[in-house]
């Protein structure tokens, strides 16, 4: 056999290797050339059945195992359908990931635990459900849920999680320490904030009166209160430009200059432990921490709703927590029995009884939270202060994926260094416009 | 025309068949495991994709370009040079150092060797906890410490140069005591002849290490330093334990986490960051055993 004959059998065997490899790898990963969801099929839910058996997908918030299996039984015994609950991570964020990674096999929890910040990347890639037919197939009643908490899953019309395992922030003060220092109330301002705390410094009952979160700790999440009450904000839908506006640059400076006048510093871990463990005196924190803080602390917790700014005194408190969605690559089975059982764990008389195992709030208006109250006074505040001054978060905190990172790193360096304020959220505003673009934009109008 | 051996043909069949059957089954699993995720990845860097999302479009070089020129992938390189750089010579040297000090027969030294070791053995999580409860400012011990002298704690998960400096102390700490062994074997086999006529000859401790010891130990040293400046490259466990969103303490494998897996969700710039990573590694690895090999005398 001559060379060339060998040359060109070797290039074919080249060849018909690579066309091999190049199929294979685009089989299995995915379409390229779109970016857009599919438009969801349109189901006739009045012809669909449950399925017999689901999967719930949690990480268990709050340390809710138990609760959530007593309730999952509940559901059990009413409705014959078997429920699998599968510990799908430790936090918020692994469940998500699991579920991202999990579509590739179609292997997916049909009811998945979906945080406020986690919920909406899941929902562009096109995992999740509307639930708005669903949910009314399943003879649950969505207007009854908190108005504010139910809508943090809306987005063009369509709501895509029921809330759940809800929380907001709250103000926590040392009540021991508010005695010592002759200090009669709790602010309702910053204003109020920034003297308290020198007083207490004065009266020398605490070297540190204020804590903010570092950069682990969500410091966006916290801050919004003190940004939204200056009338700023984070964004104005997906426009960066609200951070550097001129009363978000007030908000953050007057954060700066509380550090640097010496009565607030930032945590180094968690203001809630150096809270409970007696270092600071106040921090903004969340409801959830209020039964772990209330039973760790050896001093009387008091707890206040979150304080105004100059511009906006009621609507300055952001919710938090968790709700819980359904998988799109679930049969229509799976996916009305993924809704039921969702009603039944949101239920009136359900979601007062995961309050009071966890302290989430309740998430519905018709429940009667009475016996939360008697259990631990201090979850009144939190309930309505839910009802009445609660806001939806902006949407580059939420939605942008790393947006909240890069907010979070971008306080932290604020608060902790003398840098210029307006020139670090100049910068800031870069970053957010630059991960939109890059990484947001093209999937939202793909 | 060339005549064949029918016998010769068979033999020759029958021993692709044998080593077919042998080796085909790793060679399978080799593929699926090693080349096919290696193509993939490949494949998966050019695309803007978001982790399970069943849709993407075509980024050419652009996440390539990103990582090489945006100020976020100059940080992430600065990082990645400064933790490799200093872990890989703390190490060595400190492990070096640590060998001397237990290549004598002392009462003791068997534990000195063992507690030395241990460190190495546990895992990058529990390490990463036990030493977050020693360097909290407020609550830790070496703030407690601090403050009982009279002194204030840094802090060192605000700064993050500081939190930088942190993760390279635990790191440092938890693989001492691989280098430290692995030193000690090549103190030992040196043939104490050897030393006994540098003794002769006079020459004195300092000189007996310079000119004997370590050029013995060249072949442990160029070992070590593949193997350190592998692992510290692809460092992960402590710094995301110790530093969760990466605060000044971005490594190349830990951009990799946050940009794929945590809070970006960019599973296509993640990919180009892993292929960037594989050719580096394969380079460092390849210059090694290619130049730095050859200064290496074996006894």
């Amino acid at each position: 056999m001559s060379r060339t004959p060998q040359r060109a059998a070797r290039a074919t065997t080249a060849m018909a290797a690579l066309g091999i490899a190049a199929v294979t790898l685009t089989a299995c990963g995915p379409a390229v050339g779109s970016t857009g969801a599919d438009a969801a099929a349109e189901t006739d839910w009045s012809a669909v059945e449950p399925a017999e058996s689901i999967s719930f997908w949690t990480n268990h918030p709050g340390g809710s195992q138990a609760i959530e299996q007593e309730l999952v039984d509940s559901f059990t015994e009413e409705t014959g359908i078997e429920v699998e609950i599968v510990t799908a991570g430790a936090n918020y964020e692994e469940v998500s990931q699991r579920f991202q990674t999990a579509q590739t096999s179609g292997d997916v929890g049909d009811l998945v635990v979906m945080s406020d910040a986690t919920w909406f990347t899941n929902h562009v890639n096109g995992s999740l459900l509307p639930v708005d037919d669903v949910f009314a197939a399943a003879g649950g009643d969505s207007s009854t849920y908190n108005t504010t908490l139910f809508d943090d899953y809306l987005y063009e019309d369509a709501h895509y999680a029921v809330p759940y395992a809800r929380s907001t922030t709250i103000y926590y003060y040392n009540a021991d320490h508010y005695a010592e220092a002759g200090i009669a109330e709790a602010p309702t301002t910053w204003e109020e904030v920034a003297e308290n705390s020198q007083a207490l410094i004065d009266a020398g009952v605490t070297e540190t009166a204020f804590s903010f979160p570092p950069a682990e700790d969500y410091p966006a999440w916290m801050m919004n209160n003190i940004v939204w009450g200056y009338g700023g904000g984070w964004s104005d839908e997906w426009d960066a430009s609200a951070v550097t506006s001129d009363e978000t640059v007030a908000a953050v400076q007057f954060a700066q200059d509380a550090v640097q006048d010496g009565w607030a510093n930032v945590s180094s871990g968690s203001p809630a432990d150096d809270f409970a463990a007696g270092a600071t005196s106040q921090f903004i924190g969340s409801t959830g921490s209020l039964g772990g803080v209330t039973e760790t602390a050896g001093f009387e917790v008091g707890v206040a709703m979150l304080p105004g700014g100059p511009v906006e005194q009621e609507l300055v408190v952001p919710t938090g927590g968790a709700g819980i969605a359904i998988s799109s690559a679930s049969t229509p089975e799976e996916q009305l029995a993924a809704a039921m059982l969702a009603d039944h764990l949101t239920s009136a008389e359900h979601t007062v009884t995961f309050s009071s195992q966890t302290g989430y709030v309740p998430v519905r208006s018709d429940a009667d939270a009475s016996a939360l109250y008697a259990e631990n006074p201090n979850f009144r505040v939190a309930v309505e202060q839910l009802e009445t001054r609660t806001r939806t978060q902006d949407y580059l905190r939420v939605f942008l994926p790393g947006g909240d990172l890069a907010l979070a790193t971008a306080l932290q360096r604020i608060l902790t260094t003398d840098a210029d304020v307006a020139e670090s959220l100049a910068s800031l505003q870069t970053e957010l416009e630059g991960l939109y673009e890059n990484d947001l934009r093209p999937q939202l109008e793909g | 025309m060339p005549t064949t051996n029918p016998h010769r043909s068979r033999r020759r069949r029958r021993d692709a068949l044998v080593f077919l059957a042998f080796a085909g089954p790793n060679l399978l699993l080799i593929a699926a495991f090693i080349y096919y995720p290696l193509l993939s990845n490949l494949f998966y860097s050019t695309l803007n994709w978001r982790m399970g999302s069943t849709r993407a479009t075509n980024a050419g070089f652009d996440n390539y370009v990103r990582l090489f020129t945006s100020p976020a992938g100059a940080e992430m390189w600065r990082v990645t040079i400064t933790f490799t750089v200093v872990t890989v010579l703390a190490s060595m040297v400190l492990g070096l150092l640590v060998a001397l000090a237990l290549n004598h027969r002392v009462p003791g030294v068997t534990a000195g060797r063992t507690a030395i070791f241990a460190p190495y053995v546990l895992s990058g999580v529990g390490v990463g906890m036990v030493w977050n409860f020693i360097f909290d400012p407020q609550l830790g011990v070496l703030g407690h410490v601090l403050r009982t002298l009279g002194a204030r704690s840094p802090e060192w998960y605000l700064d993050g140069d500081l939190a930088l400096v942190m993760v390279m102390i635990v790191y440092v700490w938890k693989n001492l005591g691989f280098c430290a062994v692995v030193f000690l074997a090549g103190l030992q086999s040196i043939p104490k002849d050897l030393m006994e006529a540098a003794r002769i000859d006079r020459a004195g401790a300092l000189r007996r290490f310079f000119r004997v010891t370590l050029p013995l130990l060249s072949p442990t040293v160029f070992f070590l330093t593949v193997t350190t400046i592998l692992s510290s490259m692809q460092a992960f466990d402590i710094l995301k334990i110790m530093t969760p969103s990466g605060n000044g303490t971005n490594t190349i494998v830990f951009e990799l986490y946050l940009q794929g897996f945590g809070p970006y969700q960019n599973a296509g710039y993640a990919a180009a960051i892993s292929v960037v990573l594989f050719v580096v590694l394969f380079a460092i690895t390849a210059f090694q055993m290619r130049y730095v090999e050859k200064r290496v005398h074996y006894a």
